[in-house]
């Protein structure tokens, strides 16, 4: 088998104890994993966590200071220039020049490419035909940032970097995007995207890795990550002052208490005798727990139990 | 190649689009030569010039008859309060008051008559004009009373030639000092696209630098030779400006100038570390670059100190060399230190930037 290239199993993406840092501020704190071809990867993790350096050490725009990194069989660091050509790349800030219309600048970054995908064709996927002749500075959040997402498919990319790419989206373009999206995976190309929302790595992910402090604390599907963690089921309520977390560990079945943002969530193997002992007690102090509620473990809590804060934006 | 092409087109849009930039690059220069050219090549127009007669003497209507006799001027009647009033509106440029008594003076000859004349410092040209009139006229008088024949005749003619030759030397003046603009100002761009991040996007293609950096200097060039097109044009078109050298050297002149101006502008942008501050940085710069260069002020006249600076600065040699090659015809050979210099500028800055330009 040459050199770089990759038979339908093998990894698009290698990283390798990767390591960068910034003066004092360690960004990247030796993160490994692994991308698998036709996948969509997430990296999840609270701001400063270290996903965009990670990804734009994948990308060739920074240089790590340590650990092995392979994109698409090439080594990033010696040959950057050849994976150039094959990925596509969506940066956190849509940068674009703002005097240039929609067409106008598919069409200069369909020049920088040997070949690629015509720009009414894009223009369409993204559905952005009504702002073609729009010059970018006039464009919405959201316009920006599917054209953001169109100028990485210029060049038919195998693999796509997408940092954050629903963000200042309104929900039904979020929708639209995941469906482009899962329409890149099913035509057989790699997704690495970041995000914060739970929801879009819930629907998008085949597996995910969760990032803080520029390390890795989990990977895995999601639902081996939930099963992982909990077994229990989450009982939630919003919090009572003179309800302590001693009380509330001392609950039957309770296995652990998280807090955040005037939110408790109690979890549990025994869910009715949980919620008969906190009633009583509630009784007890004259209150009633507002907006209970019981629901399986999700994303969501394994988060807030690696991270202890809640991943939102 | 195509890459580079497509970018440079992307550039002129983007410039095209931006109508302050366009304003300051193309309309500024000319403003400069259609203000200066109205006020130096004023030969043309009559000159109104305001009498007041308040002595009414055969001596007076003598003074005035020979005032009048000067081609170009026009004498305008009236009272004194009226002309200088008028003065202010701008309807005659100068006010001569003969006051009562005059004729009586002259023919006494024992203390010189005085006429009063106004002018308005502010209007310097107008005003210089005025007193070389003045004086012309009362040494005619004055030869004439004292019965000796003029000894020379005034040349009104060369007062005029003076004043076309004046614009000629202007427009390849005002010519190098729209190219340095030009050219110092040519990496903000760059500098604004680094700080939206465009650069760090540009960086994840295939495109590479010399192609990043190659069709930004070639946009420069282009809006250089279009300025110069039409600082020529309007020059030669509006104000009889006559182009004696040669079109290759001056096209050889306004691409080095342009040249070495933009690399100086990446200098100046490798050590700014925002757009807002290139752009200070670039206007501190810009003024000892323009007053320092013999543009506005000759280079004889500064202290010895700043004489030094000017020797230094890029801007005297393409400014004098311009207006020689423009004016004077001078071929290539006397010119060549000033081409050594510019590709000496040329040479230093891009090596400079080439080594401390920040892509990130």
């Amino acid at each position: 088998m040459p050199t770089g290239t990759l038979t339908a199993n093998d990894a698009v993406i290698r990283v390798d104890s990767l390591r960068k840092t910034y003066g004092d501020l360690v960004a990247v704190d030796g993160v490994s994993f692994e991308v698998a071809r036709g996948e969509v990867f997430g990296l999840l993790g609270p701001n400063g966590a270290g996903k965009t350096t990670t990804v734009e050490v994948l990308e060739g725009l920074r240089t790590p200071d340590s650990g092995s990194v392979s994109v698409l069989g090439v080594d990033v660091v010696k040959d950057v220039d050849a994976i150039k050509l094959r990925i596509g790349v969506s940066l956190q800030t849509a940068a674009l020049y703002p005097k240039l219309t929609v067409t106008e600048l598919l069409d200069l970054f369909r020049s920088f490419y040997p070949s690629g995908r015509p720009t009414d064709e894009l223009i369409e996927l993204m559905d952005l035909g009504e702002k073609r002749a729009t010059r970018t500075k006039d464009l919405s959040g959201g316009q920006r940032q599917r054209l953001s997402v169109a100028l990485a498919l210029v060049n038919d990319p195998e693999l796509i970097f997408l940092d954050e790419p629903t963000t200042g989206m309104d929900p039904a373009a979020r929708r639209a995007l995941w469906d482009v999206i899962a329409g890149l995976k099913s035509d057989g190309r790699s997704v690495l995207l970041t995000t914060h929302y739970m929801e879009e790595a819930e629907v998008l992910c085949d597996r995910i890795a969760i990032m803080d402090h520029g390390k890795i604390l989990e990977s895995g599907t999601i639902d081996a990550l939930v099963g992982q963690h909990f077994k229990e089921r989450a009982v939630r309520f919003d919090a009572i002052d003179s309800l302590g977390d001693a009380r509330l560990t001392g609950l039957e079945g309770v296995t652990s208490v998280q807090r955040d943002d005037g939110v408790v969530v109690l979890y549990t193997n025994d869910v009715p005798a949980t919620i008969g002992g906190l009633l009583a007690a509630t009784d007890e102090l004259g209150v009633e727990p507002a907006n209970l509620a019981i629901r399986r473990a999700s994303l969501e809590d394994v988060f807030l139990d690696l991270t202890g804060r809640a991943l939102r934006d | 190649m195509n890459a580079l092409l497509r970018l440079t087109v992307a550039n002129i849009r983007s410039f095209v689009r931006d109508r302050a930039a366009l304003f300051w690059t193309l309309a500024f220069p000319l403003i400069f030569v259609v203000l200066f050219g109205s006020i130096f090549s004023g030969g043309n127009t009559d000159r109104k010039i305001g009498f007041a007669d308040e002595d009414g003497t055969p001596a007076s209507a003598e003074l005035k008859a020979a005032f009048a006799s000067v081609s170009g001027v026009v004498l305008v009647d009236g009272a004194k309060a009226d002309l200088l009033e008028g003065m202010r509106k701008g309807d005659v440029s100068s006010v001569i008051v003969v006051p009562p008594g005059y004729a009586d003076t002259v023919a006494a000859k024992a203390a010189p008559a005085s006429v009063t004349v106004y002018t308005d410092p502010s209007q310097s040209a107008a005003d210089g004009s005025t007193r070389q009139l003045v004086g012309f006229v009362l040494a005619m008088v004055n030869q004439e009373a004292s019965g000796q024949p003029p000894a020379v005749t005034p040349a009104f003619e060369t007062v005029q030639t003076n004043d076309v030759t004046f614009i000629s030397y202007l427009v390849p003046s005002i010519l190098g000092m729209s190219l340095m603009q030009l050219g110092i100002f040519s990496a903000i761009p760059l500098v604004a696209d680094r700080e939206k991040l465009i650069l760090k996007r540009l960086q994840a293609t295939p495109l590479r630098r010399w192609q990043l950096v190659g069709s930004n200097v070639l946009t420069r060039l282009l809006i250089a030779v279009f300025q110069t097109v039409i600082i020529i044009t309007v020059g030669t078109a509006f104000y009889d400006v006559q182009i004696s050298g040669s079109w290759f050297l001056i096209g050889a002149l306004v691409l080095l100038g342009s040249l070495a101006f933009i690399a100086l502008g990446y200098v100046i942008a490798s050590f700014a570390p925002t757009e807002e501050a290139a752009n200070g940085m670039t206007s501190v710069v810009q003024f000892p670059l323009m007053f320092l260069s013999g543009t506005f002020f000759p280079i004889d006249a500064m202290p010895d100190a700043l004489k030094m600076v000017a020797r230094a600065m890029p801007l005297t040699y393409l400014g004098d060399a311009l207006r020689q090659v423009m004016v004077e015809g001078t071929p290539f050979s006397p010119l060549w230190v000033c081409f050594a210099v510019l590709a000496a500028w040329l040479v230093i800055c891009f090596g400079i930037a080439a080594r401390f330009f920040r892509w990130q």
